[in-house]
């Protein structure tokens, strides 16, 4: 070994060496945040409240420092090889039910968590109620709509008016015996409203050209802004009885979708997960740590739903008032409109995105796409039907191979059957 | 050669009346009737510029108002606990037994997320073999009926609370019977072994207890007749299948008599030629029956003188058996030489003969015994080992009931799916069950016996309960529930167990108590009883499920074996003699195909669904001979007075029924009711009854009652009365539209009948892609066998059900405005003489040289045909729709795309078949059309796939398309090749003579392909190139050649 690398060897470990003096000497109780967090902790502990295993405030109290890091970073050693009596007692305690073991922890970062536990602040004992707001889907574009329809409606009612009002005057000018002169002195409308020559053109070919051009441009922004729009409810985002977040699940936990949209692959609906599916989870996690000891106020929800009692005997936990939860639907087809989820997602392999767009960086879920017909007919018309790989299209594969014509090919000579192609546009096929 | 026959729908078409032909002329009979519709609310028409611009701005404004609606917020409520075999979106199908009648077909219920939508029959069942009827289809409809009770009544007051009520009833029970007083169970013909279990357990109980069985309409002349003359009283199983020669004495056995799914299972298959033959089919009857319009030969009888008809036939039987004769002073021959026709056909297919007779004397009764045992029939046809136990009720012992009643020696009466208040006529039942001290009734409505009655502790619905079935000796069925109780009602066999205090414990679910939902229904305590009861044969959970899943138990050896026959009919002389002696004009009383007994008086499909015969939906009606119409000078709309005794109805509409016999006159049973509901009547609502009530004319005869009765007098009435008849509503202008000819003709040439020259075509299009053979796609087309079709209807009531077709009722029918997308068309030929006869004058001159008698009226030939959208390749009405709201689909579909049609009809006018049908209401909606689509319980039987119509668009059959896109989509999800696709239109699926058949032209191996290259197969008006997806099958008769 070189002095060189000795030296260096030296030096880190002086550093380390003083790194962690400088750690025993005082624990950190962010660090140890960081570590309740990350070690998931609170999935079983909660600091005020007993869960899966015992409240922890105070426990600096309870137990020595050492003792917590043997227990902590092996409990199954500590119980079985040390055999210490206060650990089996803690053990059965509990059920029998053994903590986590994790050895990946130093013991200074266990007392970090300690340092944590003990200073972390009380509870508050009032937690604001969750106010409920309505839930109406966020139709914007009927207000232009109105708005527009509105101003017709007025400008009219102002043309009537002046109509009216021009031919009191006259009526009144004729009965006071006005000359007929007069009126044949007076300008007609256009003339006073357009300059030069303009105005002394024929008024029908003028009052047809205002028309067209106003009519033109109302209905240029009738159809870009309302009438396409009417009933699209794209960007809908209601707030749902319980706050479930599908970034949380979808994004961070990375769970499946069809772990709780089991059926999608089956039937036409992929089906909002019963509250059995929930509970296989939210059983166990309570998310205790996050609030203060209390079970998450979303996820007693789903217990209240269920007229559940995590604290019951075990067999007597589920009551009898238990309340379905009125989740309010986001994508409405009409009725006259059929879609099958199986078909697109078991048959077509499409991902839930291509529809739902990114759902696993949705808060809240909002409709992403138009659901309107022209939609539809873009991906029938654009989307890849696999026709390799499926027996049912066999025959319409040796088909596509045999064809010269080349309407089956890409630009680089792959096969393409679009839903199009096979009949995918057909009416029936969604209308009946 | 027999393409020259004259085919017609109706006597107004024939007699080319001025009406029908200006109504025909029109595709919508009536412009909007907008000037009574605003006169009421006195606003004029004739409108002025002012008021055109008041509606206008009003328009306007309304329009504008109303856009500004919020869109409304929706909700979706999953499962708390989702069920393991439970899928959102997808069925599930139970087997089940039907409890709408006693035949006890199996059945397969169609359940969407817990409710039952559809009703079709258990392919593995011995007595549907996966067919329906309509009655058995239409019974959903019962389950979703907010006019059941909804929680027991006492004194007419509802109470939920049964357990108060059972130990009310049960002490009151119990002082009967301790002072020896007589309590009965009047039930009608109950075969399922737990249930009579469970009314042993009553017995047992209350042990002055007698249960008698009483059927609606009697068979006890056929009960009767066996127990004399074989020692067991049962009806025996007719095996139509197996008999080459069937002759039916007015036994209506492919429409309402004994078990006709099951007959029509058996039947059907023989009525198509093959090499190996083709059954021939005899009918003697009065009136024009489904079963009369299938057979071969057809001879009118006068009912009455139906002993002397079989007395003759067996004697000409018997002298060639050289047997003993009936000694009958033998006048003449009967209807032209058919007794001799009949017995040499039966002589010739001697063993293979069947020999059937509806009439309920037990004398007539014991002549067709005789004549089928002359025959050696019972080895082969009729089986009276396995007999039937479908019906098995006593009309002596319920008058015996009655009369103890009436003497106050019953003094506790029990109902159990019967009602004679309504069945038995007249007052004296309802009278009778006040003198009871206590009086139950266990009907699931408010009917005529429920409302005498004290208690009523309402019975469920058959989906909604536990029960087993044994229609047949060693047939055995089970019944399961399909949905949870939709009402606080209770089954009758759980409400006599624990009025016997009998009830099994039951282990609570544990989810169930909680509140939870739970799928278990084994809380009924009616399961366990029944499983306790089956405990020997299935010992555990897994063999009672299996069988469960099947439906039924295996059935045993069938065949049947000679009985000892201790008959003698010889005498029978003066019976017979005394028969042949009757005069005076015949009331025949018969049952009609949809509402039969009238124990669905309440269901609007039974109602809406056209009259397989006569086509008259909502209403009975007097049948008259056209001998008699023209005596009396009656024409349709017409109504008559009919007096029998002291029973007079006044005004009843007539029916001039080509077919039906001289000297007779025909009212169907069924109808009349007056507490069914506000579908059926119902004097306590206010609502009309349909039809009149003609069981007050059924007489008994020697304890027996008797549907023929002779000396009715009939006198013209004051009234006129339109009935809702739609057999010339959609009048095709006497184009060639079906074909026929005979078997004989058939054998030599296939074609026979069919073998019209082709239109030759001249096309400058060439053949679309998709249809030409080896395209990679579908190509959907139907196949339907005239041979196979006996016009029961069942397809119609089944169509209306999968696809939300409307109930639309008696007066938009009389408006032609019926909405089934599929109808029968029904048409009759003369056949008098053995002439067909082709021209309006020929028939004129026919009916002048009759003397009268009009013997070719009676002598009418019939073809059903089924019609619904063809789906022409190139069809007329996807041309002139202006908004493309109906085109083609590349699998071969006329596509009809709701959302985008405006209602113009011009695809309805340009439609040569006449399928098409305009919404012309929101009938969902709408209390105008109270027919159960108006409440949110009604709704339930909705099918989710399609789409429910509303107002202002057309509708049409789609050949299912929801069903064709499921099987698609099914396949393509498993990955199976295209012919592994097994769609089945809601028509096939319910079809019990198997005559519709749907597939893909383009499987070479589908049913369908091959009934396509059938020599008979035609399509209809094949000259107008719109080149039909419907094949139809040449009507083939087994008749001499002419």
């Amino acid at each position: 070994m070189s002095s060189n690398s000795i030296k260096t060897w030296l030096l880190s470990a002086a550093i380390a060496c003083s790194i962690t003096l400088h750690a025993q000497s005082k624990p950190n109780a962010e660090e140890g945040k960081k570590l309740y967090e990350a070690n998931n902790c609170g999935s079983c502990h909660a600091l005020d409240k007993k869960v899966v295993g015992p409240a922890l405030r105070g426990v600096q109290t309870r137990r020595s420092n050492e003792w917590l890091v043997k227990w902590i970073r092996n409990n199954e050693q500590f119980r079985k090889v040390d055999k210490d009596p206060d650990a089996i007692a803690l053990y059965n305690d509990f059920g029998g039910a053994a903590m986590n073991i994790f050895t990946n922890l130093t013991p200074e970062q266990v007392l970090n968590i300690v340092e944590y536990i003990k200073t972390a602040p009380e509870p508050k004992k009032d937690v604001p109620a969750n106010t409920n707001k309505t839930d109406e889907p966020a139709d914007n574009s009927s207000t232009i709509y109105i708005l527009l329809l509105l101003v017709l409606v007025f400008s009219s009612v102002l043309l009537v008016l002046s109509k009216v009002k021009n031919t009191l005057k006259r009526v009144e000018a004729e009965k006071n015996g006005e000359s007929e002169d007069s009126n044949k002195s007076k300008k007609g409308f256009f003339e006073k409203i357009l300059p030069g020559d303009l105005g002394k053109r024929n008024p029908i070919v003028l009052t047809l050209f205002t028309i067209a051009i106003v009519g033109g441009f109302l209905a240029y922004v009738g159809f870009k802004f309302s009438i396409t729009e009417v009933g699209v409810q794209k960007g809908y985002a209601p707030k749902q009885p319980i706050a479930y977040s599908h970034k949380l699940h979808a994004g961070d936990l990375k769970i499946d979708c069809k772990y709780c949209h089991s059926t999608v692959e089956e039937s036409k609906q992929a089906s909002i997960p019963s509250l059995n599916t929930c509970m296989n989870c939210h059983k166990g996690v309570q998310l205790t740590d996050k609030y203060n000891g209390e079970i998450s106020p979303e996820i007693k929800k789903i217990y209240a739903a269920l007229d559940y009692n995590p604290e019951a005997k075990p067999g007597e936990e589920y009551g009898k008032n238990p309340k379905p939860i009125k989740w309010v639907r986001i994508h409405n087809l009409p009725d006259h409109a059929y879609f099958n989820h199986s078909q697109h997602v078991k048959v077509g392999k499409l991902q839930c995105q291509s529809c739902h767009g990114p759902i696993e960086k949705m808060e809240v879920v909002q409709q992403y796409s138009t659901l309107q017909m022209g939609w539809c007919i873009d991906c029938h018309r654009n989307a890849n039907v696999d026709v390799e790989n499926n027996n049912y299209y066999k025959a319409l594969h040796e088909k596509v191979k045999a064809d010269k014509s080349g309407k089956y090919l890409t630009a680089d000579g792959k096969i393409r059957v679009t839903p199009a192609m096979n009949g995918g546009l057909e009416c029936s096929k969604c209308h009946y | 050669m027999s393409s020259n026959i004259k085919y017609w729908k109706g006597e107004e078409e024939l007699s080319r009346d001025p009406k029908f032909l200006a109504a025909q002329k029109n595709e919508f009979q009536e412009d909007l009737p907008l000037d009574e519709i605003f006169s009421d609310s006195g606003v004029e028409l004739q409108s002025n510029r002012r008021d055109f611009l008041k509606y206008f701005g009003f328009s306007v404004t309304a329009v504008a108002l109303a856009a500004c609606y919020k869109t409304q917020v929706r909700h979706a409520v999953p499962y708390l606990v989702k069920p393991e075999d439970v899928t959102p979106g997808v069925a599930n199908y139970y087997r089940s037994t039907c409890g709408a009648c006693s035949s006890a077909c199996g059945i397969e219920v169609k359940v969407r997320e817990g409710r039952p939508i559809k009703i079709d029959g258990n392919p593995d069942s011995v007595i549907s073999k996966g067919g329906s009827c309509a009655v058995g289809q239409a019974s959903i409809l019962s389950l979703y009926d907010t006019e059941r009770l909804a929680n027991p009544t006492v004194n007419g007051s509802e109470n939920s609370d049964w357990t108060a009520i059972d130990s009310e009833v049960a002490s009151k029970l119990k002082s009967i019977a301790s002072a020896n007083g007589k309590i009965v169970i009047l039930s009608n013909s109950i075969h399922s072994p737990s249930t009579l279990k469970s009314i042993e357990a009553f017995k047992a109980a209350y042990p002055t207890t007698e249960h008698v069985m009483f059927d609606a309409v009697s068979y006890a002349g056929i009960l009767e007749a066996n127990e004399a003359d074989f020692g067991k009283r049962v009806i025996p199983t007719y095996h139509f299948d197996k008999a080459k020669v069937i002759v039916s004495f007015a036994a209506d056995f492919l429409g309402t008599w004994i078990s006709p799914v099951e007959f029509t299972k058996g039947y059907s298959p023989n009525r198509i030629p093959s090499k190996d033959g083709m059954s021939k089919h005899i009918q003697f009857e009065s009136n024009l029956s489904t079963t009369g319009t299938n057979a071969d030969y057809r001879f009118p009888m006068k009912t009455s003188q139906e002993a002397l008809y079989l007395a003759s036939l067996y004697n000409a039987i018997a002298s060639a058996a050289g047997a003993k004769q009936i000694a009958v002073a033998q006048q003449g021959e009967l209807a032209g030489n058919a007794i001799k026709k009949t017995a040499d056909a039966l002589l010739a297919a001697k063993g293979a003969s069947l020999v059937v007779s509806g009439s309920n004397e037990v004398e007539n009764q014991k002549i067709v015994n005789a004549i089928n045992m002359l025959l050696g029939n019972y080895n082969a046809t009729i089986n009276l080992n396995n007999y039937s136990k479908q019906y098995q009720g006593s009309d002596k012992k319920t008058a015996e009931v009655l009369a103890g009643l009436q003497n106050g020696s019953v003094q506790g009466v029990i109902f159990y799916n019967t009602n004679p208040v309504y069945n038995l006529g007249k007052d004296a039942w309802s009278e009778a069950i006040k003198k009871a001290k206590v009086s139950i009734s266990l009907a699931s409505t408010k009917d005529e016996t429920a409302s005498a009655c004290q208690y009523v502790m309402p019975d469920s619905h058959f989906l909604e309960s536990w029960n087993d079935a044994e229609p047949k000796l060693g047939v055995y069925q089970f019944t399961q529930p399909t949905i949870g109780h939709v009402f606080n009602t209770r089954q009758a066999q759980w409400t006599l167990l624990s009025l016997a205090n009998a009830v099994p414990a039951v282990e609570k679910d544990p989810l169930a108590a909680k509140g939870i939902f739970s799928q278990k229904f084994t809380s009924s305590p009616y399961y366990l009883f029944i499983k306790n009861n089956w405990s020997a044969t299935l010992s555990n959970d897994e063999a009672f499920n299996a069988a469960l899943e099947q439906g039924m138990l295996a059935v045993g050896d069938m065949t049947p074996a000679a009985p000892s026959y201790a008959g003698d009919v010889s005498t029978l002389a003066t019976f017979v003699t005394n028969a042949s002696k009757s005069s005076g004009l015949d009331l025949v009383l018969y049952q009609a195909t949809g509402v039969r007994d009238g124990a669905h008086g309440n269901n609007p499909w039974l109602h809406e669904m056209p009259d397989p015969v006569s086509k008259v939906s909502w209403d009975n009606y007097v049948a008259v001979p056209k001998s008699l119409a023209v005596k009396m000078n009656l024409s349709d709309g017409d109504t008559v007075n009919v007096k029998l005794g002291d029973v007079v109805y006044n005004n009843v509409p007539a029916l001039v029924q080509p077919g039906q016999a001289n000297g007779t006159v025909s009212l169907a049973l069924g109808y009349g009711r007056t507490h069914a509901g506000k579908v059926g009547g119902s004097v306590d609502k206010g609502y009309a009854s349909v039809g009149v009530n003609a069981y007050p004319f059924v007489t008994s005869i020697a304890g027996n009652r008797k549907y023929v009765i002779s000396g009715v007098e009939i006198t013209k009435g004051d009234e006129t009365y339109a009935l809702a008849q739609t057999q010339t509503h959609h009048s095709i202008e006497g184009r060639d539209i079906v074909r026929e000819s005979n078997f004989e003709a058939w054998k030599s040439n296939p074609k026979a009948g069919n073998d019209k020259p082709k239109t030759h075509v001249y096309t400058v299009w060439e053949k679309a892609e998709y249809r030409k053979d080896g395209a990679p796609n579908h190509l959907w087309a139907m196949a339907i066998d005239l041979n196979a079709c006996t016009g029961c209807g069942t397809c119609v009531v089944s169509c209306s059900i999968e696809n939300n077709v409307p109930v639309v009722g008696r007066d938009e029918i009389r408006l032609r405005r019926e909405m089934h997308w599929i109808r029968i068309d029904r048409y009759y030929a003369f056949n008098s003489k053995n002439e067909s006869v082709t021209r309006e004058k020929e028939i004129s001159k026919i009916d002048s040289s009759d003397n009268g008698e009009y013997s070719h009226w009676e002598n009418v030939s019939v073809i059903h045909q089924p019609m619904m959208c063809q789906h022409c390749a190139q069809a007329p009405c996807e041309t002139v729709c202006p908004v493309l709201a109906t085109t083609h689909s590349s699998e071969g579909l006329n596509q009809m795309t709701y959302n985008r049609c405006i209602g113009t009809k011009y695809c309805g006018n340009n439609c040569p078949y006449k399928v098409r049908r305009f919404n012309w209401f929101r009938y969902n909606d709408n209390d105008n059309f109270d027919f159960h689509f108006n409440n949110p319980l009604g709704k339930m039987v909705i099918n989710p796939d399609v789409t429910v119509r509303t107002r202002g668009v057309m509708e049409k059959c789609s050949f299912c398309v929801q069903r064709i896109q499921e099987g698609k989509l099914k396949a393509k999800r498993e990955g199976k090749s295209p012919n592994e696709v097994e769609v089945k239109t809601a028509c096939m699926k319910a079809c019990p003579a198997n005559a519709i058949v749907f597939g893909d032209l383009h499987n070479p191996e589908s049913e369908v392909s091959k009934l396509y290259k059938n020599e008979r197969g035609f399509t209809v008006l094949e000259e107008l190139n719109v080149q039909s997806s419907v094949m139809y099958m040449t009507k083939i008769r087994n008749t001499d050649n002419v």
